[in-house]
């Protein structure tokens, strides 16, 4: 050796070639116990990307035992005393460090000394490369720990996988409305509401896509719909048939033929043309006067709308009895009127699409929500049955009573409002009411015992006619199977009838509903 | 930065004392570790008390000390008679050319090599006298302060058997010497080379290996082995670890009364110095300070009468305190 920073040198290659070694092995140790412990969470709690999670881990294990190990590095003085001691040098090289710097008498001797005892030995094993074998056996156990439940199927990945779906769902969801908005700002002759419309949507689209999952988004879509619904005048149905039976009248006539045809075209046209025709009325011949006043009068007593009445009788009165002049003020006055029914109907039209995009969202989500609520029936038992009675509805007069037993209730509303319910065993739903101004509905269930099993006769055997059941015999019951089997298919068959139906968004949401609470009553048990 | 050279090299040093070890053991049989302690007690400058049945070499070794280092020597006896006066010297009455005067006779305290022979059968004032001068290296008559001859180097006997009518030494007293060296009894072979030696017509005749002069160089020399930190601390923590209140040892605390003083741990030093340069090396290793933690320590710890009724002694304590005094961890 040639000088003691030297010695120092190949002892600190030494020991960092060993503690390399040591803290490899702490590198592994901390990594496989980082994955081990997320493929554990994993397992317990839905982890998206768990795998990525663990990943990561690992190069952040293996960057801190490296800093870890850089920190570390032990001090010259610590080398040589370290080699002093493990390869019996008598602390020359430790001394001789400390006092590199010093003059003493003896210092040169002691450098001399130190540097030849170095010399002979062997200073690489004062730093033997080695590892502890109880941490080996914990690494390698944690490691083939991890590596077995990575590769073991994982029960959270359903859950994930469901959730995916989810999101995938209300996305597609609010990107179908999204398109109903588009289209609307689209259109070609704009509606008053169109700023209100979009404003519903909008904020459906929002309640949607933050919706916790497809069950509840759903339950964002009624109350948009019911909004749209409020936007609608129920006057218009009243006004057009109004409008058609004045253009059926007046096709009859000379006069009132061509406001007719602009009638049926459209009520801004046949404003229009009744506004032509009132400027008219003094050059027709007296004639034409008596048959469009004719007209007028039929289609006063025609009309359902008070108001449109009210102007046609004044109209028909006037020109009976000559007053052109007076006539002409009410025909302008039905124009004004047509002009609005013009304007409702436009509104009417956009209410509409942004329904239909509601629709079409609801389809989306339900269909999910169906799926989530088949996976949760067939999925492990978990949680316990409801028990409960009881239901209540109101406006929309829809009522719901959860708990098993039999649910009846009924509703109200004064115009077409109409309640009914039912319940089976499992679960009971209570009545939904009738859509009314002032519907309401009401709903009750009485509990079953949360151990009853329920059960309904058994499907036909192949070759068997449903209309045919096979002969009892003496003491023989009707063969029963558990309501479980064939719940999902009555769902089915009970959901398509709903799509095919011309019923209410609401109603099929009770259905569903209805079924979905079944399912959980199911896996409870 | 130039290195200062050493008044003598430390080669000649170890030199010196394998030369002398080699000249006494012609006629001491056995007893290296004896003859070893000594030699580092004499090149550290200090004062040794050898605790031995009667019979087994220690006036031999002594007076084989003196021929072989060209060096006065003188023994003296302690009695109970034994006054001060008879070993620092007096003022006597002298006539000369019809004139009285007093003049002063020296004791034999002046010679290089003493052999206080059984030292605990004197009084405590005689014994006082003795040891004040071994601390002081000077001694007082009549207000006059003498300086005794260098080097000085006392070795004191003590009988550990027959202690009726003696006077044990007292804890400060004894804490003076450099060295307490236990005096073995010898191995058959030895019994059998000592009665060959010593009962024929001729006795060896030693050769002086050095002088007054070599000696006090040696004793320079041995002061500039340098130590290093952590061997140095690792001295401290063995001192400390003889105090029953700052030791984590059981057997210390239940046995020890007293640990031993701050000058313990100079004499483990410097005697472990001396010891490197003896080994042929030029820095003190731990195993220096545990060759001679025995000499060095044994009379300074004092033990308690649970240590004598459970047979318990001070070297089996400092076995105990070496063997758990991590070295590691000195070394940090």
């Amino acid at each position: 050796m040639s000088s003691l920073e030297a010695v120092v040198g190949k002892l600190r290659r030494s020991s960092a070639r060993a503690s390399a070694v040591r803290y490899l092995l702490h590198a592994l140790l901390a990594a496989g116990a980082w994955i081990l412990g997320v493929v554990i969470l994993a397992r317990f709690v839905p982890l998206e990307q768990a795998l990525r999670v663990a990943a990561f881990g690992v190069p952040v294990a293996f960057a801190a035992v490296a800093v870890a190990w850089a920190a570390a590095r032990p001090a010259p003085i610590s080398l040589m005393r370290t080699a002093d001691l493990r390869l019996g040098l008598k602390e020359r090289l430790s001394t001789a460090w400390e006092r590199r710097l010093d003059a003493g008498p003896m210092d040169g001797a002691l450098r001399r000394d130190a540097l030849e005892k170095a010399g002979r030995a062997k200073l690489a094993a004062a730093y033997p490369v080695g590892l502890r074998r109880g941490e080996m056996l914990l690494t390698v156990a944690v490691a083939v720990a991890a590596a077995a439940l990575v590769l073991l199927p994982n029960p959270m990945d359903q859950v994930l996988a469901q959730r995916r779906a989810d999101r995938h769902a209300q996305a597609q969801a609010a990107a179908t409305i999204a398109a109903a908005q588009k289209k609307i700002a689209a259109a070609s002759t704009p509606a008053p509401v169109d700023p209100q419309v979009q404003k519903i949507l909008q904020d459906a689209k929002a309640k949607i896509a933050a919706a916790p999952d497809p069950h509840a988004a759903l339950q964002n879509i009624t109350p948009a719909e019911q909004k749209l619904l409020q936007l609608s005048d129920p006057q218009t149905p009243a006004r057009a048939s109004a409008a058609q039976n004045l253009a059926n009248n007046l096709a009859a006539t000379n006069a009132g033929r061509t406001t007719s045809q602009a009638l049926t075209a459209s009520p801004g046209q046949g404003a229009q043309s009744l506004r032509d025709l009132a400027s008219q009325l003094q050059s027709l011949s007296p004639q034409d006067r008596a048959q469009v006043a004719s007209a007028l009068a039929a289609a006063a007593q025609q009309t359902k709308d008070p108001t449109m009445a009210a102007s046609l009788r004044q109209a028909s009165s006037a020109l009976a009895s000559g007053d052109t002049s007076a006539a002409a003020i009410a025909l302008n006055g039905l124009a004004g009127q047509l002009d609005s029914l013009q304007q409702q109907e436009s509104n009417d039209q956009q209410i509409a699409a942004a329904l239909n995009g509601l629709e079409a969202a609801r389809q989306q989500l339900a269909a999910q929500a169906d799926r989530d609520a088949a996976q949760s029936a067939t999925g492990t038992a978990s949680g316990s049955p409801r028990a409960g009675a009881g239901g209540s509805g109101s406006g929309s007069g829809t009522g719901t009573g959860n708990g098993n037993g039999n649910g009846n209730g009924n509703g109200n509303g004064n115009r077409s409002g109409t309640g009914s319910g039912s319940g089976n065993g499992g679960t009971g739903n209570g009545g939904s009411g009738g859509q009314g101004n002032s519907g309401s509905g009401a709903g009750q269930g009485s509990a079953a015992q949360s151990t009853e099993r329920v059960y309904v006769p058994a499907a036909a055997l192949p070759g068997q006619s449903e209309n045919d059941p096979a002969p009892l015999g003496p003491g023989q019951d009707v063969p029963l199977t558990p309501y479980t089997q064939v719940i999902q298919a009555y769902e089915q068959t009970a959901l398509d009838a709903a799509n095919q139906s011309l019923i209410p968004g609401s109603e099929r949401d009770l259905i569903r509903a209805y079924f979905s609470s079944l399912g959980e009553t199911s896996a409870g048990k | 930065m130039i290195a200062e050279e050493p008044r003598l090299d430390p080669g000649r040093v170890t030199e010196l004392a394998q030369s002398l070890e080699t000249e006494l053991a012609r006629l001491i049989v056995g007893q290296k570790g004896l003859v070893r302690d000594t030699v580092i007690a004499l090149i550290a400058g200090g004062h040794t008390l050898l605790e031995g049945v009667p019979g087994l070499g220690k006036t031999v070794l002594v007076r084989s000390l003196g021929q072989a280092l060209k060096l006065s020597f003188a023994r003296i006896q302690f009695t109970p008679d034994l006054m001060p006066a008879d070993i620092v010297g007096t003022n006597v009455i002298r006539e000369e050319k019809g004139r009285r005067e007093f003049q002063y006779q020296a004791g034999p305290l002046f010679a290089n090599l003493v052999l206080a022979d059984e030292v605990n059968r004197a009084t405590p004032k005689t014994q006082s006298a003795l040891l004040e001068a071994m601390q002081e290296r000077t001694v007082t008559v009549c207000t006059e302060t003498r300086q005794l001859p260098v080097p000085f180097f006392v070795l004191a006997t003590q009988n550990p058997i027959e202690l009726e009518g003696t006077y044990p030494l007292p804890e400060a007293q004894l804490d003076r010497f450099f060295f307490k060296s236990l005096v073995p009894f010898p191995s058959q072979e030895e019994l059998l080379e000592i009665a060959r030696r010593t009962t024929g017509n001729t006795t060896p005749q030693l050769e002086a290996v050095a002088d007054a002069e070599a000696i006090l160089a040696a004793q320079q020399v041995a002061r500039e082995v340098p130590i290093a930190e952590h061997v140095l601390a690792y001295a401290g923590r063995l001192i400390a670890a003889t105090h029953p209140n700052r030791t984590e040892l059981d057997s210390v605390k239940q046995y020890v009364r007293f640990g031993a003083s701050p000058r313990g741990l100079q004499t483990l030093v410097l005697a472990g110095k001396v010891r490197a340069l003896l080994e042929g090396r030029y820095n003190v290793a731990f195993d220096d300070l545990v060759a001679v933690s025995h000499p060095a320590l044994r009379h300074r710890v004092f033990l308690r009468f649970e240590a004598e009724a459970d047979d318990v002694t001070a070297d089996q304590l400092i076995d105990e305190i070496v063997e758990k005094t991590d070295k590691a961890k000195a070394a940090g």
